[in-house]
């Protein structure tokens, strides 16, 4: 049950929030309304084109993640015990970003090699 | 040929109609993210500590809306779009995990919750004094941080009942869960709250 100083500390924090949602700046205002014009011309495009290059990464990182469970990593840490939670998210849409990362370490595990 | 005539005025007027209503539809829509996006903007960066990731989000979000509920009553588009923009909050939690897991296993620190710059998240100044302007940002970032401190389904009842105003239905439509766990998720996270920024002094809200 609420009572009266929890409903004070409500209002407080909602005024606080409000207070931060008011300052926000320019830039992030406008980032924010380019968001929502890509959002509704989006509606009509129901295949964007990011979408044909996810089977392609998907095969890149599951081959990834294979060598990982199976192999010891290469500074001495253990196989990666990738469950299927790790599977769902590393195949998914968004695993992209994240290989893209994993291309740049391997590059710099290289160069790294190259100097050393 | 006469007897087309009609038949292709009643067809075009069909469509014209269909048109304006999707007019219509996709202009009530824009009202509705330009009124919620920057509190969800805000609702997300507390999620997640990140201004960047949090745009992120919300225009994820909005396009999956759009996409998949434009059609949809506009009354029912808060508890969803606060469905998926928590969906998505849920989905980068783990998502870190697994990268933090992935970048161990290639001998990288996946620490980004150290590179999370407060000052330069912090709003922009709107004109108040400034030291009640530097008062509230500090009471702010209390609460924000006890806030992102807390346990998930507490945080999304909190967020979604005292930042977004939603009532306890929608909160419960936008969680996935019953209007009995959203109270006790909300209960919880007030007292915890109110435990934690009176236990650390005078800068959070209520002291």
């Amino acid at each position: 049950m609420m009572d009266r100083s929890d409903d004070k500390f409500v209002k407080e924090a909602k005024a606080l929030f409000d207070d931060s949602v008011d300052g926000l700046d320019a830039a992030t205002l406008s980032t924010l309304n380019r968001s929502r014009h890509r959002a509704l011309e989006a509606a009509g495009n129901r295949h964007p084109a990011l979408l044909r290059w996810v089977p392609v990464t998907g095969v890149a990182v599951a081959a990834l993640v294979a060598v990982m469970v199976i192999e010891p990593g290469p500074n001495g840490v253990d196989a990666l015990p990738a469950g299927v939670d790790d599977m769902e998210i590393l195949l998914g849409e968004d695993s992209i970003e994240m290989l893209e990362d994993l291309e740049f370490y391997a590059w710099m595990e290289l160069q790294d090699g190259d100097v050393g | 040929m006469s007897a087309g005539a009609p038949e292709f005025a009643v067809s075009w007027s069909g469509e014209a109609s269909t048109g304006a209503r999707a007019l219509g539809n996709e202009e009530q829509l824009n009202r509705f993210l330009a009124d919620v996006e920057r509190r969800a903007l805000r609702i997300a960066e507390i999620a997640v500590r990140d201004r960047d990731e949090a745009l992120d989000l919300v225009q994820n979000a909005m396009i999956k809306l759009v996409r998949k509920y434009a059609d949809r009553s506009s009354d029912e588009w808060p508890p969803l779009f606060y469905r998926i923009l928590q969906n998505g909050i849920r989905d980068w939690h783990r998502r870190q995990a697994v990268r933090k897991r992935v970048m161990v296993w290639f001998g990288r620190s996946g620490g980004d919750d150290d590179d999370y710059d407060i000052v330069a998240a912090a709003p922009d100044p709107a004109g108040r004094a400034p030291e009640q302007e530097l008062e509230n940002e500090q009471a702010m970032d209390s609460l924000e941080q006890a806030v992102h401190a807390l346990p998930a389904r507490q945080r999304e009842a909190f967020m979604l009942r005292t930042f977004e105003g939603l009532d306890v239905a929608d909160t419960a439509a936008a969680m996935g869960c019953s209007e009995g766990s959203v109270k006790t998720h909300y209960s919880r996270a007030i007292h915890s709250l109110r435990e934690k920024l009176e236990e650390h002094g005078p800068a959070g809200p209520g002291n």
